[in-house]
């Protein structure tokens, strides 16, 4: 036995796809949460983070949204915890910048009419998990070992990059994915993918670009032997999964491969009912794997 | 082989586009020795008709019309792959944002008209509701972009599986957004912000 530790409890920004296509995403972490015995508590009335389209072509916005998201979190007691990796990248870049730019930190405080927080931790869920709460006691918690489903991690752009700002793991060659769905049992592909752009926010612009993105992708877990992706960023989720069909379509290969969120993992693990995970919610039906695993 | 004489002066150079986009972006131009190492891992590059490498030498060699009107600043997805890999501490992405800026402010010189559509509809929406309302963003652009079948076939599916809201998020504090928005023009407009 460990001895009992002190009670985790944390400020959350959801972000705004979790609240919408994303609420898969939400209602696992929350569910995971609640299964580990961390507080969870919404920041009232955040706004977007501006997300990539703001910073494209207007930082100081960008900067602005932010730091008016960071200033109401201030309201909620816990380090700031975040599911979608794009409003952790944002969030995090924004205090970054201002921490070392007077001028932008004066424009930004007159933008916000209020001082700009710079102080509060901004957490992704894979740090709260790996570093706050610990892999030992995640691993304590399993109550369905998720052992032999092969699963190929997906980090994406945003969740290590650019360096110095996110700091949540080595930048190039991060593991922090692996280590925490191997507390639960998963097997981990090695692949070639994990760090490729799906081509994100082109999905509403030029979808051509996420079809060629997101197969490459597809085609190397594939090629790896996983079961299945796992993945921490909604507009991931999305070009992986939603568009999996035209993405076979486009290049006449089969994948049949579910995307799941990192929490719907966790959370099957450490004994969350699966009808609490949103599996329903997803476009590549995943109950049939889930079931072959002997996981649902 | 022939070689061709380039000649490079301080007028033809345009070094006032560069300061001002050394000064947006907190990145230095002049630094990068073309090593094409941001070409190499940019994911993005075979949508472009310009390598991010050259782009940095368009600038270097003052030919800034060529990049503002290209659409390769607007297919750069801002996965960040070559500030973190460039050696000589070049922050592309930010030079990007910056060359974006420009072309935005400039009331958009590129034939991209997608992407910066998309830009827009996504800004407008946080000043109407505070949120994504993913649902509006699609429709808006598919009417205003004259694509009204796009993604038809997905709404049907992505509503059945509760992902696409009829209805927006409602925030109770839209009017302090609509006053970040108002002070930045305000700053704007006296010269005070970029």
């Amino acid at each position: 036995m460990t001895p009992a530790k002190k009670l985790l409890s944390y400020s959350y920004y959801p972000g705004c796809s979790l609240h919408a296509s994303a609420k898969e995403y939400d209602e696992s972490t929350r569910g995971l949460f609640k299964a580990l015995g961390i507080g969870l508590k919404e920041v009232p009335d955040w706004l977007c983070c501006g997300a990539t389209p703001a910073h494209n072509v207007d930082e100081l916005l960008s900067l602005s949204l932010c730091a008016k998201n960071l200033s109401l979190a201030e309201g909620v007691e816990g380090d700031l915890a975040v599911a979608c990796a794009a409003c952790f990248s944002r969030l995090k870049v924004t205090q970054h910048h201002l921490a070392d730019n007077e001028t932008k930190r004066k424009q930004v405080e007159y933008a916000i009419a209020g001082a700009v927080n710079l102080q509060k931790p901004v957490k992704h869920l894979l740090e709260i998990l790996a570093k706050d709460f610990g892999l030992d006691r995640l691993t304590e918690a399993v109550q369905k070992p998720l052992s032999g489903l092969k699963v190929a991690c997906y980090y994406g752009c945003l969740l290590t990059r650019p360096p110095e700002v996110p700091e949540l793991d080595c930048v190039e060659a991060p593991t922090i994915m692996e280590r925490v769905i191997g507390a639960v049992g998963a097997e981990t592909v090695r692949w070639s993918h994990r760090m490729e752009c799906c081509g994100a926010n082109f999905t509403l612009s030029r979808p051509g670009v996420v079809l060629k993105l997101s197969g490459s992708i597809l085609d190397s877990a594939k090629a790896a032997g996983a079961d299945c992706l796992m993945v921490a960023c909604p507009l991931c989720h999305g070009n992986l999964d939603i568009r999996q069909k035209e993405i076979e379509e486009a290049t006449g290969e089969r994948f049949g491969m579910p995307v799941f969120y990192m929490t719907q993992l966790l959370a099957l693990a450490v004994g969350v009912a699966p009808g609490k995970l949103g599996f329903d919610s997803m476009i590549v039906n995943p109950l049939p794997l889930l079931k072959e695993k002997g996981l649902v | 082989m022939k070689h061709s004489t380039m000649r490079l002066s301080t007028e033809t150079m345009n070094l006032d586009f560069v300061k001002k986009v050394e000064a947006l972006s907190g990145s230095s131009v002049r630094r990068c020795f073309q090593c094409g190492k941001c070409s190499a891992g940019c994911p993005m590059r075979s949508f472009m008709e310009h390598p991010p490498n050259r782009i940095v030498r368009f600038l270097q060699l003052g030919q800034y019309e060529r990049v503002l009107a290209g659409r390769s600043i607007w297919y750069c997805a801002s996965c960040e792959t070559c500030t973190t890999r460039c050696p000589n501490k070049v922050d592309l992405a930010a030079i990007m944002d910056a060359l974006r800026k420009c072309s935005w402010d400039a009331k958009g010189p590129s034939k991209e008209s997608y992407v910066q559509l998309a830009n827009r509809l996504f800004i407008d929406n946080i000043r109407t509701y505070g949120r994504q309302y993913e649902m509006r963003l699609a429709a808006v652009f598919n009417v205003k972009s004259g694509q009204f079948l796009k993604d038809l076939m997905l709404g049907p599916k992505l509503i059945t599986r509760g992902k696409l809201k009829v209805f927006h998020q409602k925030n109770r504090n839209m009017a302090e957004i609509e006053q970040i928005f108002k002070r930045i023009e305000e700053m704007r407009k006296k010269g005070e912000a970029p």
